[in-house]
């Protein structure tokens, strides 16, 4: 009876201890794994590591530099990276390993927001524009122009409207990685049927929307203009590109600009198409973009590269074309879309600066063009495989277009452009006096 | 069972370490840390040095609108689909309980929405309620009911009701294994006497059969509450919230004001309002349920 007890007990010291190891093997072999999708644990990745580097030129013991990325780990983007850029990285820069994982895009914000309050952030970190004021004010990233001597001159090789996503409070925070814009996409049969040109001018896009709509051979109704969303990245190029705003150019107030004449007769042109029935896709019910184009309910929208390929995927035989977003008043202004690389303060500096620039030169951003990455590095977006891109009716937007307001409140001043829009277009609230009432709003958030 | 000795008391003890260990790190720890971040400013601000801020983030929370709107949906989607749930559930298990024969291919039917995903079937409720869906394509074009299509998901009221559909939908089977097993250990002489008596089938129902169940449903009650202000994946696939913030549930608005504005405190805040929320809805039910015991004895 004794003995049995006691080997009961042995038995389950024996699955404790098994499961305690099974638990504490998860948390420790992040780092290895690096080419697959990363599970949480690797949060507790190398803050010990990091603390017995130095920062010595060539130090002895190769120095690992973490660097977390949301190429998708199936990509060509992901396989360029991981074959080509980092051996050849590690190569020119011995002494230096870089462990780069890939995480999903909205996985990466959230995970570097939980990480900045456990001390476990990586060297590096490839981020969404959007997300660069954000961690600027939580006091996690370099200011780059401060802290590194040869910065001038690595940010003079790249393109100025990228790098102006890198700008918060007059410092720079980042270097621009890779960008992208959205120009206009229309239903090339359709126009041609209609015997409409393409539109050059806000006019004639506005014109051509309303030429476009009705209903098809079908019965089916038709909508002349697509926006899946109403948040600033879908609307500000209709109030950019007819001289309206959201705030002024140094962010500091909105009353003046979201309000401005210029930018309700923007909107009030989005709330009439909606009115006739020419514009959608903003509701929870609406027909998603691509299907809604490629079938021909949806006859133009705005929208980014990555739309060709789902396009080329989705529907082989549409028959669409692409031109630069009409000029309005003020010109031909899209928004500004893409990836910035930048460092935390937890980082080895010296070797993250290394690999930034590295990341940042010629050479990594023509290989990196080759799968469909805009470049920044202006040598590279000369070059030959720039040219012949599928991206290269982009090229000449981007010159033009204009980062979204670079500050640390963004997503909720975000939030509330697209309710107030949501209020004018599908409810019909009164343009002004709801513009009036979100210049309110947003001067408070810009306060903060 | 009694523990005899001092070495019993260690065995039981020893056996139950792990299970208390794992429960302590991963249930208790994160609860209490939660409470505590519910009293810190913690947001993109304050992301590394957090200031203690007393009740503010309560304050905050309580005085939102969309913190309202979102409490108002999930309390009446805990109202339309807990009972929804338990009159189907509860309905069907009578009815195959009556039936000799097929209960379980019945019984495995009805379970199958339990353990489909939240998010496929989310996405399917969307393809049919959607504005250019199955069920308008079967309204106008099949059955020329109407001329336009409905945009059933573009509202609040619209987009509430197809999730909660979905909720009693997804819920019934559960229910229904739940409320089977408890009428098949109802006694069979209770019925005979009740017939003796000369009770029809609803009177044997209502004076037999609830009375008998009656733990079964404060076990569901209780359950089907806490699960009702769970409700998550259904709103985030299916409306995202929208329009305007008005069809957001407190979880769903709890996530946006983590993860998409970093303001943590609030969020450890409004889970909290929950919580308690939680607590006392479950305090009240069983109150009201040994009422109901007390009266009838």
């Amino acid at each position: 009876m004794k003995q049995t007890s006691i080997k009961k007990m042995l038995a389950l010291f024996l699955i404790a201890a098994v499961m305690l190891a099974a638990f504490t093997a998860c948390a420790e072999k992040a780092p290895d794994t690096a080419q697959t999708q990363q599970p949480a644990s690797d949060a507790a990745v190398p803050a010990d590591d990091k603390a017995a580097e130095t920062s010595t030129a060539t130090p002895e013991e190769p120095v690992t530099i973490n660097f977390w990325h949301h190429y998708s780990a199936q990509s060509a983007e992901n396989e360029t990276l991981m074959n080509v850029l980092i051996p050849k990285f590690e190569e020119e820069n011995p002494g230096y390993k870089v462990n780069a994982v890939s995480h999903e895009w909205a996985d990466l914000h959230d995970k570097i927001l939980v990480s900045a309050s456990s001390n476990t952030l990586p060297d590096v970190a490839r981020l969404d524009i959007a997300w660069v004021p954000e961690f600027q004010k939580m006091n996690i990233l370099v200011p780059l122009d401060q802290q590194m001597g040869d910065f001038n001159d690595v940010a003079g090789q790249l393109l100025p409207s990228a790098m102006s996503t890198a700008v918060v409070k007059g410092s720079y925070y980042a270097l621009a990685l890779n960008t992208n814009t959205k120009i206009l996409f229309y239903n090339a049969d359709a126009l041609a049927e209609a015997g409409i040109e393409v539109p050059k001018t806000m006019d004639e896009m506005f014109a051509a929307i309303h030429a476009l709509s009705g209903t098809n051979a079908n019965g089916q109704q038709v909508w002349g203009l697509n926006e899946p969303a109403l948040a600033g990245w879908n609307v500000l190029p209709y109030i950019w590109s007819n001289g309206g705003n959201i705030t002024d150019d140094a962010c500091t107030t909105a009353t003046g600009y979201v309000n401005s004449p210029e930018t309700a007769a923007a909107v009030q042109k989005l709330v009439d198409l909606y009115a006739n029935g020419e514009f959608t896709g903003f509701n929870s019910g609406a027909i998603p973009m691509t299907d809604g184009f490629g079938t021909g309910r949806y006859m133009m929208l705005l929208e980014g590269p990555w739309k060709t390929a789902e396009l080329a995927g989705a529907y082989p035989d549409f028959n669409y074309g692409t031109s630069e977003v009409p000029a309005g008043s003020a010109g031909s202004i899209s928004v500004l879309g893409g990836e910035d690389i930048a460092m935390f303060n937890t980082a080895n500096k010296e070797g993250a600066w290394k690999f930034m620039k590295f990341m940042t030169s010629e050479y990594a951003q023509e290989e990196m063009a080759k799968c469909g990455q805009i470049p920044v590095n202006m040598t590279a977006l000369d070059s030959q495989t720039v040219k012949d891109a599928s991206f290269a009716p982009f090229l000449e937007a981007i010159t033009t277009a204009k980062a979204r307001p670079t500050v640390a409140s963004w997503s909720e001043i975000d939030n509330a452009l697209t309710v107030a829009m949501t209020d004018m277009i599908v409810n019909g609230a009164d343009v002004q006096q709801t513009l009036d009432q979100l210049a309110v709003t947003i001067d408070g958030l810009l306060a903060e | 069972m009694e523990l005899k000795s001092k070495r019993d008391r260690l065995q039981v003890g020893l056996l139950l370490l792990p299970g208390l260990l794992v429960f302590a790190l991963f249930t208790i720890y994160p609860i209490v840390k939660l409470l505590y971040m519910s009293f810190l400013q913690w947001d993109l601000g304050s992301m590394l040095h957090q200031k203690f801020i007393g009740l503010q983030n309560y304050i905050d929370v309580l005085s939102d609108e969309t913190f309202r709107i979102a409490f108002a949906n999930t309390l009446l989607y805990t109202l339309v689909t807990v009972p929804g749930q338990m009159i189907l559930g509860l309905l069907a298990a009578v009815l195959i309980n009556a039936i000799p024969r097929f209960r379980v291919t019945f019984r495995v039917i009805y379970y199958i929405p339990v353990i489909t995903s939240w998010v496929i079937v989310s996405l399917i409720f969307r393809y049919i309620f959607n504005t250019e869906g199955m069920l308008n394509y079967v309204l106008t074009n099949v059955l020329h009911l109407t001329v336009s299509n409905i945009r059933w998901l573009d509202s609040r009221w619209g987009g509430l009701t197809v999730a909660m559909m979905l909720g009693i939908w997804k819920g019934v089977g559960w229910n229904l294994v739940v409320f089977l097993a408890a009428l098949q250990s109802v006694p069979q002489e209770l019925y005979e006497s009740a017939g003796i008596d000369g009770c029809g089938a609803f009177q044997k129902f209502f004076y037999v059969t609830l009375p008998s169940i009656k733990p079964t449903i404060l076990f569901a009650l209780v359950m089907l509450t806490i699960g009702g202000f769970n409700v998550f994946t259904s709103i985030k696939m299916i409306t995202g919230g929208k329009p305007m913030h008005q069809t957001e549930t407190v979880l769903t608005w709890m996530y946006y004001k983590a993860f998409n504005t970093g303001s943590f405190g609030y969020a450890a805040a409004l889970s909290f309002v929950v919580a308690v929320t939680l607590i006392f809805l479950a305090v009240l039910q069983f109150r009201a349920m040994k009422q109901k015991d007390a009266a009838n004895s």
